[in-house]
């Protein structure tokens, strides 16, 4: 299990009703990740509109999760 | 005849007319501006002008030469008196010859309000009690448009300018202190030209923010009217404005701003049509739109101009602030979200609620970003998507890198929807009823509730629920989508070709466009 840090923006932060959490996980990707949280937060968007960035860079959703990992998952915004 | 010129002597508007005549115009229209014997109360007994001549002629000249293209007007001219005027004397004149009436009121009645705004010419007045002052009018400017709103003083309709502010050159004096800045970067900011398309929340900061800080040039595109729900964060717009192109609206109000900026108003929406047309006349774009489609149509024109661009979003009480360059290893918004996200699956302004500072906030970012890139302070930045939380006060700089599948190369490639038109234009509604095709409201339940179609459209399936999978859009049939504006509708008929449904159309412009 990893302890991961999450940010929420967004749709995605109204959904799970949080900005940010801690959670111990056995996911060994960032997709599993999402998929686990998704589940849990009743996300509704599938991953392929979203973007997930790892310790402030954007990775792809097979990147494997190390303890300590800083994860924010992105939906796109368009209002203006 | 001169096209613009000061005369020092009585006006004779027959022989001014006479220099306008040519086989071809059918019409003829001029505006005489008098000497009124009022200013705020005060008795006016006489008026002195005065003009920087030099500058006034090229700016007069300029603006009559505006009105002829602009219109199509067979010839026109103004000539302004200087020196010292009576009660009731002939103060400015205009005439324009054309073909047809229409083009000849219209060339005449933007001469003269091009004039009020942009040449500098000072107004003494001499008072009935003896008194006399150069009359001090910041507020000509802002009215000289709209009559309704002006302020009363002697002879406002011969006045031209006379605003303090328009008459002297804009100091850039605390940016050019700036060492990154100075004359040199003065310069180069006065050489460049800004597309900024969109003129929202967003956009209403990056014009009010680039025409103060002297660019050359700057495009307005925008199609909207507007709107009273508008003006809580586009302070820009005033109640006034209502129902007025938003364009229209803006290019005064700049122009007011800062004279020297030429500002180029597009009263339209950017699509497949026009969208390159556009991007090719200017340096740099500013997308400021508030949906997917829009966006993704201008990142694809600009990868295909080779020009580069500030994007910005914000949904709620955060933003997203992207910028593009063309440059071999830098990303655009098609590797960041190689999938695009269809409008309506998160919220816009209307639906998930905005606070203006928000998109003012972003808008701000994007001025700062477009003025980086013309001065080139932008050397050390490496691509990224900056994430602004304004509930938190935080932000975050995302590093983002090139996708080698996006194709840069061709942007734009194979996403032609196919030969068939995704919009269907009508007048009216009954029109529409006519085509023989169903109709479907997509706005959400409330906004059907707060504006129900003049006539009635049974076929009801909200946007949200659509997208979320608690409908389903009829698989058979031939079907014309509508909405408020126009583009949930559009977005949903691409989504429905995209998934082999042939006939669905899209309401250009949306109800919007039926009323207007």
């Amino acid at each position: 299990m990893n302890s991961i840090d999450i940010q929420y923006f967004a749709v995605l932060r109204e959904r799970a009703g949080i900005g940010r959490e801690t959670v111990q996980t056995s996911a060994a990707t960032a997709g599993e990740l999402y998929d686990e949280l998704a589940a849990r937060h009743d996300f509704g968007l599938p991953r392929a509109m979203l973007r997930v960035a790892i310790n402030d860079e954007f990775a792809d959703w097979s990147r494997p999760l190390a303890a300590g990992d800083r994860v924010v998952f992105i939906p796109p915004v368009a209002g203006g | 005849m001169q096209a613009f010129a000061f005369s020092t002597v009585p006006l004779e508007p027959e022989r001014h007319r006479e220099a306008l005549a040519e086989p071809s115009a059918g019409g003829y229209a001029s505006f005489e501006g008098w000497v009124r014997d009022l200013n705020e109360g005060r008795a006016v007994h006489r008026l002195e002008y005065e003009a920087f001549e030099t500058l006034a002629v090229k700016e007069g000249e300029r603006i009559v030469a505006e009105a002829i293209q602009r219109f199509g007007v067979a010839r026109a001219a103004c000539v302004h008196r200087v020196g010292g005027l009576g009660i009731g004397e002939l103060a400015v004149w205009v005439g324009v010859s054309a073909v047809h009436r229409g083009e000849a009121f219209a060339a005449c009645r933007y001469i003269i309000d091009e004039v009020k705004h942009r040449v500098p010419i000072w107004k003494k007045e001499h008072y009935a009690d003896g008194d006399s002052g150069w009359v001090n009018c910041e507020r000509c400017a802002a009215a000289a448009h709209d009559p309704h709103e002006g302020h009363d003083h002697a002879s406002e309709e011969a006045s031209p300018v006379a605003v303090t502010g328009t008459a002297t050159p804009m100091d850039y004096s605390r940016q050019t202190a700036l060492p990154e800045v100075g004359e040199s970067g003065q310069a180069r900011l006065a050489a460049a030209s800004v597309l900024v398309i969109g003129a929202g929340g967003l956009g209403v900061p990056v014009l009010q923010y680039l025409t103060a800080a002297g660019i050359g040039r700057i495009g307005v595109v925008d199609g909207d009217l507007v709107e009273v729900s508008n003006l809580h964060r586009q302070p820009l717009y005033g109640a006034a404005d209502l129902g007025r192109p938003k364009v229209a609206v803006a290019a005064e109000r700049l122009r007011a701003l800062n004279p020297e900026v030429q500002i180029e108003a597009h009263a339209l929406h950017a699509g497949p049509d026009n969208v390159d047309a556009l991007v090719s006349r200017y340096d740099l774009v500013v997308e400021c739109t508030d949906n997917f489609r829009a966006k993704f149509l201008v990142n694809d024109a600009v990868l295909r101009a080779g020009k580069p661009a500030v994007f910005a979003s914000v949904h709620q009480y955060e933003g997203q602030l992207q910028v593009y360059r063309p440059l071999p290893h830098w990303p655009c918004l098609r590797c960041l979200w190689p999938e695009v996200p269809r409008d309506g699956l998160v919220g816009n302004c209307a639906e998930a609620g905005v606070l203006g500072p928000v998109p003012a906030t972003l808008g701000s970012l994007q001025a700062m970003q477009a003025l980086k890139r013309i001065l080139g302070l932008d050397a050390g930045e490496s691509p990224s998507l900056v994430m602004v939380d304004l509930l938190n006060l935080e932000t975050r700089r995302l590093v983002a890198r090139r996708d080698p599948a996006c194709d840069h190369e061709t942007p734009g490639r194979d996403r032609d929807p196919g030969a068939l038109p995704l919009e269907l234009a009508f007048k009216t509604l009954v029109e529409a009823f006519e085509s023989g095709l169903e109709l479907v409201d997509i706005r959400e339940s409330w906004e059907r509730a707060h504006d129900p179609p003049g006539l009635q459209i049974p076929t009801h399936l909200p946007l949200s629920e659509l997208v979320h999978g608690h409908a389903q859009f009829p698989a058979d049939g031939r079907y014309l989508i509508i909405c408020a504006h126009g583009v949930r509708s559009l977005s949903l008929t691409e989504y429905l070709r995209s998934q082999g449904q042939s006939e669905v159309y899209s309401l250009r412009g949306g109800l919007a466009a039926l009323r207007s």
